[in-house]
């Protein structure tokens, strides 16, 4: 018996459910490649599908939460894909997460503390438009240029550490040994109150000097901030200042790791 | 937290949307904290929907785990042009969690599912306590028409296919495949003009 096929664009919604497989998806996706309304239209449609996700809440075991910090030390991660990719790429999920089951292709077990960050000059490129797109922007605040931001995420010795901001929150730092860059953020700050913000130092032999201002984003997350000059054996310092253009620290370090 | 009031599309900086797209534009280069940052906000969601399809707990947080390793390998890949980040990542995991359910069709935990149409829709409810969108979205749900409604539900809630649903339901693949898309849209129409 022949199996009665519907004509391709009325299967946005069943492509948007995830209900299609084998010759139905391929021949979906073919249709959509080459028609931006099922493409919009799918966009729009997967909005109405996450509030379904959303309605079927429910909260994972919290050792779950534990594993994945295990997992992502030892997982690295993907490029951003480039602007030349199919337009069946566009509404489907990232690429791998379908076709390949291997979640640890390309992981390379890395130092729990210091993770390459192995992304080409379009990745990271990419990454910051992400971010400088995405995030709102900093009230009272430079932030810092996307092209300093690239060229230490580009650098082929980035290297990415974190560390524990005593009063609370992360600190993310990308570092290009070579070009004496890094790239500071942070997430989960303590709020400070409107008088005071939080100041990145170069503590280096017989000088401080300041590195900027945090730009606070909401939630506790701030940054960029990018330092430059940096030289071997400087280290980096964040404290808490009230007077803008204070020349060196005049509070307690409230994280100092060295460089 | 009170879910934002505008679509996606015209959702001002600081709403929930902004927020998991920056933080999501962290973990793109690696920042740990913020990965935690957004598994608090999308984990209840994932994991809800992942074990409505998988059923089975242990399969449930495999592919839960599998599915946030991805979030963290493809960060870079979010596009905030191309839908918000909630969207991106139920998507990657329903897609995973039916990905699985149809790789091992003869397992154990497929068989045990129910094939009753109205199953996954009365689940929802079962699943669910004090959720805000559970009350909008079932509320929404009630707008379709049964057969659009039951489409919609067992395809996303219960994994099946168009086709699978078709046999469900005893209906033509076609009709089923037009339902879903009319369901759709009117539930999308509905979470967005109700907000």
């Amino acid at each position: 018996m022949r199996v009665r096929r519907p004509e391709p664009h009325t299967l946005a919604g069943a492509y948007a459910l995830d209900a299609l497989d084998g010759p139905d998806q391929a021949r979906f996706e073919r249709h959509a490649a080459r028609c931006q309304e099922c493409t919009r239209e799918v966009t729009g449609l997967r909005e109405a599908t996450a509030r379904l996700a959303a309605a079927a809440a429910a909260q994972p075991p919290p050792a779950l939460k534990e594993a994945l910090r295990a997992e992502t030390a030892r997982t690295r991660q993907l490029p951003p894909v480039t602007r030349d990719s199919r337009a069946a790429d566009r509404i489907r999920p990232p690429a791998d997460a379908r076709r390949l089951g291997a979640r640890r292709l390309g992981a390379r077990r890395l130092g729990a503390r210091r993770l390459v960050l192995a992304v080409g000059g379009a990745a990271a490129v990419a990454a910051v438009t992400v971010w400088v797109t995405a995030s709102p922007g900093p009230p009272g605040g430079q932030p810092a240029a996307s092209q300093e931001i690239a060229t230490v995420l580009t650098a082929p010795d980035a290297v990415t550490m974190t560390a524990q901001v005593r009063t609370g929150g992360t600190a993310t730092i990308v570092m290009s040994h070579h070009d004496g860059m890094l790239v500071f953020t942070a997430a989960g700050l303590r709020q400070l109150p409107a008088a005071r913000h939080y100041e990145l130092w170069v503590i280096g032999p017989g000088r401080d000097r300041p590195a900027g201002r945090l730009p606070m984003l909401s939630h506790g997350m701030a940054g960029p901030v990018v330092a430059a000059g940096l030289r071997s054996g400087d280290r980096l310092g964040l404290t808490v200042e009230t007077a803008s253009g204070t020349r060196r620290p005049t509070t307690p370090m409230i994280l100092e790791l060295t460089l | 937290m009170s879910p934002p009031r505008r679509p996606w599309a015209e959702a001002p900086a600081g709403t929930d949307h902004a927020d998991l797209a920056a933080l999501l534009a962290r973990v793109a280069i690696g920042d740990r904290a913020a990965f935690d940052a957004m598994y608090d906000r999308v984990a209840a969601p994932v994991f809800g929907t992942v074990r409505g399809v998988v059923r089975d707990p242990g399969l449930s947080e495999e592919v839960t785990q599998e599915v946030f390793v991805e979030v963290w390998r493809a960060a870079s890949r979010f596009d905030a042009s191309k839908g918000s980040p909630m969207a991106w990542v139920t998507t990657i995991a329903h897609r995973r969690a039916v990905d699985r359910v149809r790789s091992e069709q003869r397992s154990a935990a497929r068989d045990r599912r129910a094939a009753s149409p109205m199953i996954a829709y009365d689940e929802v409810a079962e699943t669910v306590e004090d959720n805000l969108d559970r009350d909008r979205v079932r509320r929404c749900l009630g707008t379709l028409t049964d057969l659009q409604r039951e489409a919609v539900t067992l395809a996303y809630y219960g994994g099946y296919t168009y086709r699978e649903v078709a046999g469900l339901l005893r209906v033509p693949a076609g009709t089923v495949s037009t339902r879903m898309r009319d369901g759709l849209i009117r539930l999308r129409d509905c979470l967005g003009a109700g907000r």
